[in-house]
């Protein structure tokens, strides 16, 4: 079943987030129960891709975990991959550096300050991340490495795939604050939060085209080599 | 008659291999053979007037450059790096090093992140050579600019550099200030004087001279140290922009015994690296200075020496006419190419001293030149052809692509001057 949900009727609010556009569209066939399905949209309606979404339940309502204790953030040629990793409070994340050359991830975020450097052929702890909060990854050897952990308290978490969507399972019935984070999101500073009510009578859809024009996208370049040269 | 150079030169296996001893070092080599054929006249490498590294007796296999760079971690934030270098090209010294410094990175605990390096070491001028050992991805010989800081130029001190991490608060990009003092850099100026503006890919080693100048080129005469402070600024991966003023504060009255003088060069640099999309490139710098030596002791020989050498796009003023020197590498899959354009300006004028205007010995030149490029690249090996025009200008630039594995490249470069 598909929800209509009507901005003009307050179904949908946009809080802090006045330069976004929220549309319905009607749900994909492939949504199911207890699944909420968001979709972001650029200004110009191209899929928005590795965007953080949150959905926040009531207060008071009972913590849960998403069952995810463990995750992982890839560096391969000199990026961090996935750029933005979502996972639940007190998860341990990997850092593997698939790369050929040996980088010093770092954080000062206050969420999770932390050193690792990741040398080839010497074994590295993963990282746990015991508080909620943004956490902001740089490369003390690669400046312009820059990646992102959203740690949240939430289990309803994902981030936007290829297609612009991401999908939150087994949503139980209620209000939701949903939470949109994308280091490439202009409008609203980069963090846009509505309410969604979930009904729990069906798979349902939310639709948001950004108003603002993205942010470039530092992105790969063919042959890339060694630019941190001496 | 113009001095014409066709050079053809083919590029055998130019790899560079990264190798590793445990976690700690990390080794880089580079290869690089070329087959030349070439008539012009002699190099200023072998005592000649010719402005381009190879000449007419140069034909056959060459030696680009044997480069071996490592890279040994001392503690998680203190490397130490050194570039040995050898060109093979009668040299005082056949080999030696190119670089050699302690580089100091502690991890930033907040938004502004310290980088101290301690040895010898390149100014951070070109934009150019992003690669390891001072080599550059786009173009086989550099700019003119490149070519004298490659050539004059090393900073034999300390280099402080406070950065800015804009990723912490929102901002892809940073924003960095720079400062280095140093010594031993009292002999930058001698190879311009002596030759004037070149575009080759043969820096000058720590010990050792480069073609005319056989003494040591870095020596310092009259104790007083030198200074840059820059300015840089990246924004995502797309821009990035330089900022530098450099002064070597040399006496230029100082000498040694064999009245090697000391020359007081001071300039300021700026540069933009532009890359509007993940095929297109563009360089510009630019670099305006002088340098003088012996304004009170060196009598009626004494010369300044003005530089204009590159500027960019810049809209200039009628009397100090200068030159562009600009890049554009556009990459479409595997196939690169490139056009540069170059006119650096050498006034030589006479000095003023003891209130006295001389009038004489004033020359200037502005030679100009420009190439086309283009270039194909795979994974294992990489072809580029280059053909520029001979005739009264000069087709002196050269590019290519570089690859981590073997390649093989194709050149032809004709020139006057």
């Amino acid at each position: 079943m598909t929800r209509t949900v009507d901005p003009a009727a307050g179904r949908i609010a946009a809080l802090g987030a006045a330069l976004v556009l929220l549309a319905l569209a009607a749900a994909p066939a492939a949504t199911s129960a207890g699944e909420v399905r968001v979709e972001l949209q650029s200004r110009d309606g191209t899929p928005v891709p590795g965007v953080a979404v949150v959905l926040e339940g009531p207060a008071g309502a009972p913590a849960r975990s998403s069952g995810r204790h463990s995750a992982r953030m890839d560096q391969q040629d000199r990026r961090f991959v996935p750029q933005v990793l979502v996972v639940d409070t007190g998860t341990s994340v990997e850092f593997p550096n698939s790369d050929h050359v040996s980088h010093q991830v770092y954080s000062f975020s206050p969420a999770r300050p932390f050193q690792l450097p990741l040398y080839k052929g010497a074994p590295h702890p993963p990282v746990q991340f015991p508080a909620p909060g943004l956490v902001v990854l740089g490369c003390n050897i690669h400046d312009e490495m820059v990646g992102y952990i959203l740690v949240t308290d939430s289990p309803f978490h994902a981030t936007t795939d290829a297609g612009g969507a991401a999908r939150l399972r087994e949503v139980p019935p209620g209000a939701y604050r949903v939470t949109v984070w994308g280091p490439l999101i202009h409008d609203g500073g980069g963090t846009l939060t509505t309410t969604l009510a979930v009904a729990g009578d069906g798979p349902q859809t939310l639709s948001l085209r950004l108003k603002d024009p993205l942010r470039r996208s530092p992105s790969p370049r063919p042959g890339r080599v060694d630019w941190d040269g001496y | 008659m113009a001095r014409r150079i066709l050079a053809v030169a083919i590029l055998l296996l130019a790899p560079a291999m990264v190798a590793r001893a445990g976690d700690r070092l990390e080794l880089t080599g580079l290869l690089d053979l070329r087959v030349v054929a070439a008539d012009g006249t002699t190099s200023y490498l072998n005592g000649g007037l010719g402005r381009t590294r190879f000449d007419s007796d140069h034909d056959g296999v060459q030696l680009g450059r044997l480069m071996l760079a490592g890279r040994f971690r001392l503690t998680d934030t203190l490397t130490l790096n050194a570039v040995a270098e050898s060109y093979a090209d009668g040299d005082v010294q056949p080999a030696g090093f190119s670089q050699a410094y302690l580089d100091w990175r502690p991890f930033p605990t907040r938004p502004v992140r310290f980088r101290l390096r301690a040895g010898a070491f390149y100014p951070p001028v070109s934009l150019e050579h992003r690669q390891v050992g001072w080599t550059s991805p786009y173009t086989l010989s550099t700019s003119a600019l490149n070519t004298w800081i490659g050539e004059e130029f090393r900073v034999i001190g300390t280099e402080l550099e406070a950065r800015w991490l804009g990723a912490s608060q929102g901002y892809n990009g940073d924003v960095a200030l720079v400062g280095g003092v140093y010594g031993w850099n009292d002999g930058a100026g001698t190879i311009m004087a002596d030759r004037g503006w070149a575009l080759t890919d043969r820096p000058s080693l720590l010990l050792g001279g480069l073609g005319h100048a056989h003494e040591h080129l870095y020596t310092e005469l009259d104790g007083r140290p030198g200074y840059y402070a820059g300015v840089a600024w990246r924004h995502g991966e797309a821009l990035e922009v330089r900022a530098l003023h450099y002064d070597n504060r040399a006496d230029p009255g100082a000498h040694n015994s064999r009245f090697d003088f000391a020359w007081e060069t001071r300039f300021t640099s700026v540069g933009v690296r532009y890359e509007p999309t993940d095929r297109v490139t563009l360089m510009a710098q630019h670099l305006d200075g002088k340098t003088y030596v012996g304004p009170d002791s060196a009598g009626p020989d004494q010369f300044a020496l003005r530089v204009h050498p590159c500027t960019p796009w810049r809209a200039t003023s009628a009397v100090r006419t200068a030159c562009r020197c600009a890049t554009i590498i556009s990459r479409t899959g595997r196939t690169a190419a490139s056009i540069r354009t170059t006119r650096p300006t050498t006034r030589v004028t006479p000095s003023r001293w003891r209130g006295s205007s001389a009038s004489t010995n004033t020359g200037s030149s502005s030679p100009k030149s420009c190439a086309f490029a283009a270039s194909s690249r795979r994974d294992s090996t990489s072809t580029s052809v280059r053909a520029s025009p001979t005739g009264r200008r000069s087709w002196p630039c050269d590019t290519g692509s570089r690859s981590r594995r073997a390649r093989l490249r194709i050149d032809a470069i004709g020139g006057g001057v």
